[in-house]
């Protein structure tokens, strides 16, 4: 398309009485309010949309379409929780077209958003219970909504875990913030590097994720298990959960699969009879267990 | 459906089915229907009835860009002064008929309806097309939709049916659209004869007979789910070099891509054909696929349309046997033959080996 073309607006050819039509996959503008290095290339931004419409709504677990024009759409988990006031924060790693293009742009610029899709976490039904979150790398983003949901209606759980790993220390998500985490009563942060990734004044755990979380001796009995991270890392974390009997009912983690629309129309997302994007992204690991190794 | 009683049918000459098409144009209608061009049957938008290629046969590429097109602009973005500017596609609101296309290929439209009507873009395409049909009078080698639940004379998806007699043909509507496409007609149109309705569908019954293949039954869904490790895949996909001609030929695959054509400064966001078959259909960023090997993707497709689909839809497959895909696959693999050797546990080794 000419740029002379586009100024004018497209030349309505054959215009008739209906009018122009608006697709789902058009997004709202957001203007970046916050943004910061989390990792060398992990990066959280905050948004506000640019007109005055109704502020943006999402559950913990949902995720968004977030576009940089001209580069193209990329899905990140609502890396905030909606008690925590009229922003949208997502945290990304950036490794490709999109999020290398979104990684440039500086406070003030305009991105496009559309969303919430997917299910969400089920924290209702974790009302009185024990829970821990489990969080491996980049995957750590997509505990933090539910996690900080947790933390705003402290008085209607029980005790809380959070375990946070990644490959070194300079690969750590959220450092800035765990202290905070740390000081809600009943909160217990443990954070841990791989073998090799500790620096010299490292005083967190060393150890693989699983690892980790084994020694931690935490017993099964009503308590919820939150979880995401790599294949790789998900993929011995259920080996020890299955050692500890843990119920699959009572672990919790979202899928990954590549996703374009995210409305069940683009077909990509699909996993056997299920579309990640409608019918996830956050599944029970006994779910899990019903699907086809797709993911 | 309520049987349209003997005076809604009609008869045709070979002269009256060109003036009609003749007589759509003249009322400003879109007309797609098949042409030749350069030896390949086509489906194009036709300015005269003289084009049109009204011999028995599929086209080359199935009716679906006509509602989703192969390539769709979503929006336009241009930036100013530091703030991109959205405007939505031109509205295409001229109605159009699709003419002459083959009965699965309608079936297929109703596949893709399933999917895409939530879509407002398809949708407004989807409401303002009439479906004209043609029985078929022959079946190639690789058709199959009597074994998916059609009909050379199939009726769904279809708003009128024309089905050719030894002269001329019979045409009637099926549907509140076909019905008002035929109304200010029918003056001019001599009513059909006792029997020749029958005598159409006699014919497409000695198409049906015609098609050597076995049935798919829908019963078979499950099965197929749980075939899902079998390893069986491994070998009957083998040959698939992933080209995915199968889905662009397909008038039922529905999968689509989302991507920017443009710079920063200005250009739109479009939706694409995409297909299941290409490795970086499901390559995550990390690198990471849940598809990495050719009979994982290839067996998506299979398993998407003859056992997930089907499975959440009522039994229907995602397949209406237009046997494009066979046809065009340059490796020789054939969907319907996959189906059955995996039902059956057994993989042949050889392409022209198959017992159908
Ligand atoms: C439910 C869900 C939640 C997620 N949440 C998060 C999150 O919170 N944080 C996070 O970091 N990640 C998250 N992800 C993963 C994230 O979506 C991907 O990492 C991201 O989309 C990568 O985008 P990219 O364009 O930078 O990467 P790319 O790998 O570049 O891929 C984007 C697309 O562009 C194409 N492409 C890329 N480069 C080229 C090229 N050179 N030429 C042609 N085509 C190219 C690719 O084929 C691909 O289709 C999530 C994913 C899902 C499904
Ligand atoms: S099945 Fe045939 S046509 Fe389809 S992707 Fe494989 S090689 Fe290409
Ligand atoms: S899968 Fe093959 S035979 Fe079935 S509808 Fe598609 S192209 Fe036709
Ligand atoms: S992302 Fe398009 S169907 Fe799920």
């Amino acid at each position: 398309m000419s740029s002379a073309e586009t100024a004018a607006g497209p030349a309505r050819a054959a215009a008739g009485t209906a009018g122009p039509l608006e697709s789902p996959l058009k997004p709202r503008l957001m203007r970046i309010v916050e943004a910061w290095d989390e990792t060398p290339d992990v990066r959280s931004l905050r948004l506000q949309p640019v007109d005055d419409g109704p502020p943006v709504r999402w559950l913990p677990g949902q995720f968004g379409e977030f576009s940089v024009f001209g580069a193209g759409e990329a899905v990140f988990t609502m890396a905030n929780s909606p008690s925590r006031g009229e922003f949208v924060e997502c945290g990304f790693r950036a490794l490709g077209k999109v999020t290398w293009a979104l990684r440039d742009l500086a406070v003030g610029q305009v991105i496009g958003y559309r969303g919430p899709y997917g299910n969400s976490f089920p924290v209702d039904s974790w009302r009185g219970k024990d829970l821990v979150f489990i969080g491996g790398g980049i995957g750590t983003v997509a505990l933090r909504a539910p996690l900080q949901w947790v933390l705003d209606h402290r008085g209607d759980f029980g005790e809380i875990v959070v375990l946070n790993g990644a490959r070194s220390v300079a690969d750590l998500c959220y450092q800035k913030e765990m202290p905070a985490w740390a000081e809600v009563p009943g909160v217990h942060v443990v954070r841990t590097v791989d073998p090799g990734g500790e620096t010299p004044g490292w005083d967190g755990e060393v150890g693989l994720l699983p690892a980790v979380f084994e020694r931690l001796g935490l017993a099964p009995g009503g308590r919820i298990v939150v979880t995401c991270g790599p294949p790789v890392m998900l993929h011995y974390l259920f080996q020890s959960l299955e050692k500890l009997k843990f119920p699959p009912e009572d672990v919790v983690t979202t899928l990954e699969n590549k996703m374009k629309c995210g409305l069940g129309l683009c077909g990509r997302c699909n996993v056997g009879r299920l579309f990640v994007c409608v019918d996830g992204p956050v599944f029970t690991w006994a779910r899990m267990q019903t699907l086809p190794r797709d993911y | 459906m309520g049987t349209p009683s003997a005076g809604q049918i009609h008869r045709l000459g070979r002269d009256q089915l060109a003036s009609w098409v003749d007589a759509l144009l003249g009322e400003r209608k879109r007309v797609f229907a098949p042409v030749l061009r350069r030896g390949l049957r086509v489906l194009r938008a036709v300015e005269r009835a003289q084009d049109v290629d009204f011999a028995p046969g599929r086209t080359r590429w199935s009716p679906k860009e006509f509602l989703f097109p192969r390539t769709e602009t979503l929006f336009s973005y241009e930036n100013r002064d530091g703030v991109p500017v959205l405007a939505d596609p031109p509205a295409d609101d001229v109605p159009r008929i699709l003419f002459g296309v083959q009965p699965c290929d309608a079936a297929g439209l109703v596949r893709l309806d399933s999917i895409l009507l939530q879509d407002p873009f398809y949708a407004r395409r989807r409401e303002l097309t009439t479906v004209v049909a043609i029985a078929c009078s022959e079946a190639a080698p690789e058709c199959f939709c009597t074994a998916v639940g059609g009909s050379p004379a199939g009726q769904e998806g279809v708003d009128v049916l024309l089905a050719p007699l030894e002269t001329g043909w019979v045409v009637r509507a099926l549907s509140p659209k076909g019905e008002a496409l035929l109304a200010p007609r029918r003056g001019g149109w001599e009513t059909a004869a006792a029997g020749d309705w029958e005598a159409a569908l006699e014919q497409a019954g000695r198409v049906a007979g015609s098609i050597g293949r076995r049935e798919l039954p829908a019963a078979w869904a499950e099965k197929l789910e749980q075939s899902f490790a079998d390893p069986i895949w491994d070998e009957l996909a083998r040959r698939c070099v992933g080209c995915s001609i199968c889905a662009y030929v397909c008038p039922s695959c529905s999968c689509f891509d989302v991507a920017d054509e443009g710079s920063d400064a200005c250009g739109s966001r479009c939706r694409t054909w995409d297909s299941c078959s290409f490795r970086l259909f499901t390559q995550h960023g990390s690198g990471h696929n849940p598809r990495a090997t050719q009979p994982a993707r290839s067996r998506q497709r299979v398993l998407h349309k003859f056992a997930f689909y089907p499975l959440q839809h009522g039994g229907r497959a995602m397949c209406v046997g237009c046997g494009r895909c066979i046809r065009s696959c340059p490796v020789g693999m054939d969907i319907h033959a996959e189906v059955v050797e995996v039902m059956s546990g057994r993989p042949e080794k050889e392409a022209g080996d198959v017992q159908r």
